[in-house]
């Protein structure tokens, strides 16, 4: 029953005797019809010429798995994960696969394009890329001459924002460059965790899953949220035997495998885990040694968590005080292979960064933090940078790809004098960019103006919360250059289109992440890019040195800057291909790894149970339940998630995802739906607090989502009429969510603070 | 002859339709084709549910009723797994009816269903779905291995599910696709005792060999094909032979063949 993958390569080729040379150089539109018309035919791609394996990591989501990209006669056919990968381990999963269904999209941007009609109009001419980016330059210098290199925002995502939100953006001297990834996603989890114990969980979540013996999983979808790897680990741990506890609204497709289902009322998880706490420690059931060792507050902790029993947090959660104390005994009667598992999108009610508090100090109690089958301790890869002269201004974009770095004591400036316009400091405490809080300096001019906007990858309108406002400072801006491979939605917005290679058509920098075992990945080409599409990198150098930059583009080609970087770790581009694409090195997952020093990078280099800072910042130092708002009559809690076939609001046009996963659907409880008169299959319009109103969505009447809360799938319902699958299709719970609840903590957007009701009218 | 199986470990499976889209991409399927559908089954009210992921995906019967009533011998065994050759199938659609699992579909006016990679396998690679299951759901490989290996699986699934078994060792003459179930397969909606919809032996005899035939009244075809949706009673074949809807139609005109 091994896994071989296939290995048909030169062997069949040469047996075949199918040499069509010709075929390699055809146009790409010739290579588009290569794969979609040529379907059955008598030999599967596989023999229609020598297969050519080039290395790469996975762009379609950010988890980034390495892959094996399977080309023949220049036309990518298969993508599979790569064996030597720490996080594929040979396996990918359905938004893997449509990597290149994603690179054939046919309605791929194509040409530089230069706007000619109103803004949003969508109407431009098709230019050349000289023609785009003398453009572009002249219009950025132009913004800076009149407000300062401050005055430009630079949005990134995706694997290449590096060469835009952090390189470009630091060369320039912006402080305002922001990664969706931060704010609208990992910044409550990752501030909490260095105000707890030091260090950020970093973009691979160090759950030890190898070991565990029991997991707790909040809200986390595993299998819904398809990270192969989590999958991966999940199965194995569970076929092990681990224990599975699922808190969540909805059953799913997790909580469906779960030992203990928690359909928690939304909002009350920070109360479970107090109580939690209180079973632990009033129970005498925590981790005595290791809370005496690595630990400051303990008692503190304590004399905080004894009111909050079971019986308390039962009336709150809506669950039952007896399953409440029996989770919190499965646990611990598990320790220290027991884990909380940190999530990742965990910007939800804007107390965020509390509950990520409660969920690492239920951890600490479980002596999880540096044990095998707990929490291992992330290495960082060693690899140097490339030799730059200072950037102008340090980074502080973060994401899920960062560095875990200091909190800088002074805030960067700028060359005008000017910090980050988000109102960190102010108005939230610590922490990477917070995007949304840019929207407003855009249209307002508070703290100052920003008025040019760099966006890459970003799919803005369908993103960012409030995307009504997002349209006003669209308007307001006196320049937007978007780069991307799609045209989304806020194309239509932009001064200058600069239509991007995908993954599979460029390198790249090389990926690296804190990791259980450290290792550098390669991203090299498996074919020129398609159409007048150009790599990140060749766009980020060509703006550059248009704009004085030249200082930080000293090399010439892509392999001249890789191979520079690989000589640190004795490699080379040509080396690590020749090795399977991948470089690992030795990690210290655990506290016996340190020889007797702190792991901890806190003060006292102990975990805080109490935190002096959070206490200095006039914040509660110990988390603290706060009721959040509850529905109006009428109205539902949106609630929103990920489909395993798609990434954020990325890959619904693609064509093979598209056909697996057309459209979302509302979930509503199948009891609501009578009281409704509303019948699964329906479809109905969903209007929220403020008005706003989605586009048809069709019901799923359920009985696995609570009555007082509805779920869809996020990045359906774009209004972009150049993605021709995912034009109008299903609802968009960003259009549905007019507020955000700032996390005063770490800036995160919560985003579960919005309701709608269902309306048939109108459909 | 080796006798080849696949292992779906439905205490695995969640659902991440990895199988699906791997094998819509490695066998170059077009659009709106599909061999593995995943379907979601709940049972019980809110809060008090269970559930899991169905695959609807070929069972590879060991007897299989699609190869019994195929005309053109474009449905055929081999190593135990039931192959398709599209560039012969007629079209006729039968195999769709005859399914005690409701597999085949017609996309295109042919066939279509899971071959279980029979060219991939071949040129020395595992079935697509196999290759990328995340769960490590799938697996593929000598049958006896593989049921070996089910049985395995199933015993360590008992402490979670104590109901837990194996799928498929008996079904229609024993399955391809040996299924790991945490609960019994009825709540799944898969039939613990297959039936096909005719008798295989009468079909061989008397339907068959008249629809091979280069011409093919379309009276046979509507009279065989309101047999099968009539579904599974002998007494129905019998009635149909005494009634002589068989024979007599031969000019009934269209042309059935290469739709």
């Amino acid at each position: 029953m091994a896994r071989v993958k296939l290995d048909i390569t030169r062997r069949a080729f040469l047996k075949g005797g199918l040499a069509t040379g010709g075929l390699a150089a055809i146009a790409p539109t010739a290579s588009i019809g290569a794969v979609n018309g040529m379907l059955n035919a008598k030999d599967p791609w596989y023999r229609e010429g020598a297969i050519e394996t080039t290395y790469n990591v996975c762009d379609v989501c950010p988890w980034r798995c390495g892959v094996v990209v399977k080309t023949v006669n220049g036309v990518v056919r298969k993508i599979d994960g790569n064996p030597k990968d720490p996080k594929s381990r040979g396996m990918l999963c359905a938004r893997g696969q449509g990597g290149v269904s994603f690179m054939y999209d046919p309605d791929r941007l194509q040409a530089p394009m230069i706007r000619t009609g109103e803004r949003g109009s969508g109407q431009f001419k098709e230019v050349t890329w000289e023609e785009a980016l003398d453009y572009t330059a002249a219009a950025l210098l132009n913004v800076k001459d009149k407000y300062g290199e401050e005055a430009l925002a630079v949005f990134g995502h995706t694997s290449g924002d590096h060469w835009f939100a952090d390189h470009f953006a630091q060369a320039w001297g912006t402080p305002n460059a922001a990664k969706p990834s931060a704010s609208l996603c990992l910044s409550p989890r990752d501030e909490a965790a260095t105000l707890t114990y030091g260090s950020a969980v970093g973009g691979h979540e160090p759950v030890d899953w190898d070991g565990i013996a029991a997991m707790t999983l909040i809200g986390s979808h595993i299998g819904e949220d398809a990270r192969n790897t989590v999958m991966q680990d999940f199965a194995n741990a569970q076929a092990r035997g681990a224990k599975v506890i699922v808190l969540d609204p909805r059953f799913s497709s997790v909580a469906a495998k779960a030992d203990y289902w928690l359909p928690i009322k939304p909002g009350t998880d920070t109360a479970l885990m107090l109580a939690w706490m209180n079973v632990l420690i009033t129970e005498d059931l925590y981790d005595k040694a290791y809370v005496a060792t690595w630990t400051e507050g303990f008692d503190q902790l304590a004399a905080h968590v004894a009111e909050f029993t079971p019986d308390w947090a039962a009336g709150i959660t809506d669950l039952p005080a007896a399953q409440i104390r029996e989770t919190a005994q499965v646990m611990a009667a598990n320790l220290p292979r027991a884990a909380v598992i940190p999530g990742r999108h965990t910007v939800w009610y804007g107390n965020d960064s509390q509950r990520m508090r409660a969920t690492y100090l239920v951890n600490t109690l479980l002596g999880a933090y540096g044990r095998e089958g707990g929490m291992y301790f992330n290495k960082s890869v060693y690899l140097e940078h490339y030799p730059y002269p200072p950037y102008t201004v340090t980074g502080s974009s973060g994401g899920c790809s960062a560095e875990p770095g200091e909190e800088a004591a002074e805030l960067p400036l700028g060359p005008t004098g000017k910090a980050r316009a988000d109102g960190v400091r102010e108005v939230f405490m610590r922490g990477p960019t917070a995007m949304q809080e840019l929207i407003d300096p855009m249209v307002s001019g508070d703290p100052y103006p920003i008025k040019s906007l760099m966006v890459y990858g970003v799919n803005l309108l369908n993103s960012i919360p409030n995307p009504q406002k997002t349209i006003e400072a669209l308007k307001a801006l006196e320049f937007v250059v978007a780069i991307d491979v799609l045209p989304q939605e806020h194309i239509a917005w932009a001064d200058v289109v600069l239509p991007e290679a995908t993954y599979l058509e460029r390198y790249d920098d090389l990926w690296t992440v804190p990791h259980k075992t450290p290792y550098i990945a390669l991203r090299e080409p498996a074919v020129d890019p398609l159409y007048d599409t150009k790599p990140g990198w060749w766009i980020s150098r060509e703006l550059g040195t248009r704009v004085g930059l030249d200082a930080f583009y000293k090399w010439e080609t892509i392999e001249e800057y890789l191979d520079k970087r690989l000589i640190s770790v004795g490699s080379s581009i040509e080396k690590l291909k020749a090795e399977g694409g991948v470089i690992t090195q030795d990690g210290k997952p655990y506290l016996e790894d340190f020889d007797g020093s702190s792991p901890f990078h806190t003060e006292t280099g102990k975990i805080n149970l109490y935190s002096p800072e959070l206490a200095e910042a006039g914040h509660d130092p110990m988390p603290v339940y706060e009721p959040v708002d509850e529905p109006p009559t009428g109205f539902f809690r949106l609630l929103y998630g990920r489909s395993p076939v798609h990434t954020f609001a990325k890959t619904q046009n693609t064509p093979v995802l598209y056909e697996i996963d057309p459209e979302n659907e509302v979930w509503v409880n199948a009891g609501a739906c009578e009281e409704l008169g509303v019948a699964d299959g329906d479809y109905v319009m969903l209007e929220n607090q403020d008005g706003a109103r989605s586009g048809p969505v069709k019901v799923k009447a359920t009985e696995r989502i609570r009555h007082d809360a509805v779920y869809m799938v996020h990045g359906f319902g774009q209004n972009a009429p150049g993605l021709t699958n995912a034009n109008g299709k299903g609802a968009s719970d960003t259009k549905l969510q007019t507020r955000y609840k700032l996390d005063p903590i770490s800036g995160g957007a919560g985003m579960r603070v919005n309701f709608v009701r269902l309306d048939k009218e109108g459909v | 002859m080796s006798q080849y199986a696949f292992l779906l470990d439905l205490g695995r499976c969640i659902g991440c339709q990895a199988c699906v889209a791997s094998c819509k991409v490695g066998n170059e399927l077009g659009e709106g084709q599909q061999y593995i559908e995943l379907i979601e089954k709940t049972h019980g009210e809110f809060p008090n549910l269970t559930g899991g992921w169905d695959n609807h995906r070929c069972f590879h019967c060991g007897d299989a009723a699609c190869v019994t009533v195929c005309p053109t011998g474009a449905l055929f065994k081999e190593d135990g797994l039931t192959r398709l050759d599209r560039d012969i199938c007629s079209g006729c659609s039968y195999c769709t009816e005859a399914c005690p699992y409701d597999i085949p579909v017609m996309w295109e006016g042919k066939s279509s269903k899971c071959d279980g990679c029979a060219e991939t396998v071949r040129a020395g690679g595992t079935p697509w779905c196999v290759g990328t299951c995340p769960s490590m759901a799938l697996e593929y490989g000598p049958r006896e291995e593989i049921r070996a290996e089910a049985h395995r699986r199933a015993e360590a699934l008992r402490g979670r599910y104590p109901n837990a078994q194996v799928y498929g060792e008996t079904q229609a003459g024993g399955l391809g696709l040996l299924v790991v179930m945490p609960d019994d397969p009825e709540l799944l909606d898969i039939p613990i005792d297959p039936k096909v919809p005719f008798m295989a032996d009468a079909w061989q005899k008397v339907v068959q060999p008249a629809s091979v035939g280069i011409t093919i009244g379309a009276a046979v075809v509507a009279g065989a094909a309101a047999v099968i949706a009539r579904r599974r009673h002998e007494e129905e074949l019998e009635v149909l032979e005494a009634e002589g809807v068989i024979s007599g139609h031969a000019d009934g005109g269209e042309e059935e063949e290469g739709q």
